[in-house]
């Protein structure tokens, strides 16, 4: 791959830590993370996303455990580092300075008893900034989701969701992070917020420069404002590729099942998948996808299809391809 | 022939001191023909209120509904009996209908049981097939499994399986493919449709997708903080929506098409949702701060629901809330 990366990710498995044996979630991840885009990471609940996005931040939580893999990243004076030889301390000043994660649900997780102004400003000096400095740091990062700075003096139950889920992006880049990943940022949220919510994301990106990686189940959101998309499926990356191709001509049996689900039209029926995405404790052999997949034939159920390049920017793991000659650019 | 639903003026309001009207004067009807109408809105606008008092699991504060022309609060046993028989719920994540004690499949027998639908075992065990089939449940995915041991699709698509054996003339849906992934909920959707079509039994869809709405077709609803905004066939209010409210949030649904992504910003009032000393009222347009056609009026009165004064923009059951229109 490409080796100007921002962050190059290299047979990344996670699992979950049994009694006995670690079950694996999240399998050989290969992922390029190009500088300022936007990498949306889609598939079916339960295939991995979250537990990639925290492996990706190395913030999982027992029983979630990290098992091998590469992450390295570039930073602004062109050094890399390493993000899984980091010891403990440098990995927090690291994703203080130049990460941020949004966890799934976390505009639920703000302090009821303190005032915006605390949440947000707290951790900033405890990271070593003045009063003065984290204050104008918060309110410059409420402009930028267009929150009026009354919130500061609010407690979270007066605020809407649309605006806790905006206090915790604000709070998320106000260090301006070189990387930011969000996990299911407008789930729980109307389609007018979502909509507010994605396009301040998308200016985000624009001022700060910063690179998003958008976890979401709805492909909706990742037509609107990704630039390119990891379709996952049971653990494994199924197909990437930009946003356009992914959509209009999809490779993979999985990615086209999920973009062909997709309802475009009022009164024009189509047909979901069949079946049911397969618990990390009984992946299939060979291609995981295989018993669902209307394409199968004999060595889909042996063999396990690895990610392969087809195109400049379009990778596949999909036996179908094996044949052709391999992409030479 | 009559309204096989008719919902009159339901007022809910919960609360003592700080009131929340959660159903403001909603009146609608199903006819007697099969129909799926959608009741679209976003969360906190009183859809699921709407679905308890339809149920007979809330009394209103006023206002009523009848069924087949009867009011549901009737004290009438056999009637009763009757109304729990033909209509039916199916709710967001139906793990709690389960026992998980029992396999999945006791729903199905429990029933089979209740309305004596089968002689004998053999008889019981293919209607049950039947059943499954009719939810492309595959009889072998499902039977001797334990309620846990089944994806939410499943669970949902049981629930389904249950309904086509009680064959109700009335499906209330909250929110049924909410926890579904998107490859599945088309199959879902279809069931419902072909419930319409081929077993005659009707559906009131209630969704904050409008997406999982126009898919469905048939007509729509669009409740705004326990008020009717506009309501007409689905595939006309998507396509041309007449009151501010259903514009703005149809443009804001995220389409699956990188090809057609949101073209402007949309400005947000944030300054004037953040006004917790402001206390209009409920007399007037509940969208007049939101609205980027507000005039004057709009403060003044709440604009009822009713056909446009403009003679084009009349088709079938049109309807907006909305002072632009009369
Ligand atoms: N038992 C209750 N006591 C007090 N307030 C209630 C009660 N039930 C509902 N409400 C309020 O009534 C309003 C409508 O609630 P309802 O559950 O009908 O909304 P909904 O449209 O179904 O929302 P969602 O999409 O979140 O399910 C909300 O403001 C809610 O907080
Ligand atoms: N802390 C945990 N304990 C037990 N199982 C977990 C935990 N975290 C994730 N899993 C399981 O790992 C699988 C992948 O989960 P997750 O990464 O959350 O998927 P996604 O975000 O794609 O929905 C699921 O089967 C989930 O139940
Ligand atoms: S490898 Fe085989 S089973 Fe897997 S997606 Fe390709 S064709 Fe289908
Ligand atoms: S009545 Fe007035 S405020 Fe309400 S939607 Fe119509 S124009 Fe806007
Ligand atoms: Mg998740
Ligand atoms: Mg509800």
């Amino acid at each position: 791959m490409s080796g100007s990366a921002l962050l190059e990710i290299r047979g990344l498995s996670a699992g979950l830590q049994g009694r006995r044996s670690i079950t694996q979630v999240v399998s050989g991840v290969n992922l390029d993370v190009h500088g300022g885009e936007i990498l949306g990471v889609v598939g079916e609940s339960g295939c991995g996303k979250s537990t990639l996005a925290a492996a990706i931040m190395r913030l999982l939580v027992l029983p979630q455990v990290l098992q091998s893999g590469t992450m390295t990243m570039r930073l602004e004076d062109g050094k890399t580092v390493e993000l899984m030889e980091l010891p403990d301390n440098e990995l927090r000043h690291l994703r203080w300075r130049h990460l941020s994660y949004i966890p799934q649900g976390s505009m639920n997780s703000l302090n009821p008893v303190l005032r915006v102004e605390r949440q947000m400003t707290d951790t900033l000096i405890q990271h070593g900034l003045s009063k003065k400095e984290a204050l104008d740091r918060s309110i410059a990062a409420l402009e930028l989701v267009n929150l009026d700075t009354k919130v500061l003096q609010s407690y979270p139950h007066e605020l809407s969701g649309g605006m806790r889920q905006r206090v915790i992006i604000a709070s998320a880049v106000s260090m301006r992070p070189a990387l930011i990943v969000a996990d299911e940022l407008t789930t729980a949220l109307d389609v007018v917020t979502q909509r507010q919510i994605l396009q301040e994301l998308a200016a985000i990106r624009d001022e700060l420069g910063a690179t998003i990686i958008l976890i979401t189940h709805d492909m909706g959101v990742v037509a609107q404002i990704a630039d390119r998309v990891a379709v996952m499926y049971a653990g494994k990356i199924a197909e990437l590729g930009t946003v356009n191709d992914i959509f209009e001509d999809p490779q993979h049996p999985y990615a086209r099942g999920l973009i062909g689900s997709i309802p475009r039209e009022s009164g024009q029926r189509v047909e979901g998948l069949q079946g049911e995405a397969p618990s990390p404790w009984n992946y299939p052999t060979g291609c995981r996808f295989h018993p669902r997949c209307p394409e199968v034939f004999e060595r889909c159920n042996q063999h396990t299809p690895t990610l392969q390049q087809r195109a400049m920017d379009r990778w596949v793991a999909c036996h179908l391809y094996d044949a052709e000659t391999e992409f030479d650019g | 022939m009559g309204d096989l639903l008719l919902v009159e003026n339901l007022l809910q309001i919960f609360g003592g001191r700080e009131r929340t009207y959660a159903v403001d004067n909603v009146s609608f009807s199903m006819p007697d023909e099969p129909t799926i109408i959608s009741l679209v809105g976003e969360s906190g606008s009183g859809k699921s209120t709407i679905a308890r008092i339809i149920l007979g699991l809330l009394r209103p504060t006023a206002g009523r509904v009848l069924y087949d022309g009867t009011d549901i609060l009737t004290q009438d046993r056999g009637w009763n009996r009757k109304f729990r028989s033909e209509v039916q719920a199916v709710f967001q994540d139906p793990y709690s209908v389960y026992n998980p004690v029992y396999k999945a499949e006791r729903v199905l027998k429990l029933v089979i049981r209740k309305f004596g639908l089968a002689k004998n075992k053999s008889e019981a065990r293919a209607l049950m097939h039947e059943a499954l089939r009719a939810v492309d449940l595959r009889p072998e995915e499902v039977l001797g499994r334990h309620p846990h041991q089944l994806s939410g699709g499943q669970r949902q698509r049981l629930m389904l399986a249950r309904v086509y054996l009680i064959r109700p003339k009335l499906i209330i849906a909250d929110e049924p493919v909410s926890m579904i992934d998107a490859g599945m909920r088309a199959s879902f959707l279809n069931i419902l449709q072909d419930f319409r079509d081929a077993q005659g039994i009707s559906t009131l869809f209630i969704t904050h997708d409008l997406s999982t709405a126009m898919y469905l077709g048939g007509e729509i609803i669009v409740l705004y903080q326990g008020r009717i905004m506009e309501r007409g066939q689905t595939r006309r209010v998507m396509n041309d929506p007449l009151h501010p409210y259903a514009q703005l949030l149809i443009s804001s649904i995220p389409t699956p098409d990188p090809r057609k992504r949101w073209k402007e910003e949309l400005s947000s009032n944030r300054l004037q949702e953040f006004d917790p000393n402001a206390n209009p009222g409920r007399e007037r347009c509940l969208f007049a701060e939101r609205c980027p056609q507000v005039m004057d009026r709009c403060w003044d009165a709440r604009p009822i629901l009713r056909n446009p004064d403009d003679e084009d923009l009349h088709d079938r059951g049109r309807e907006v809330a909305c002072y632009l229109y009369q």
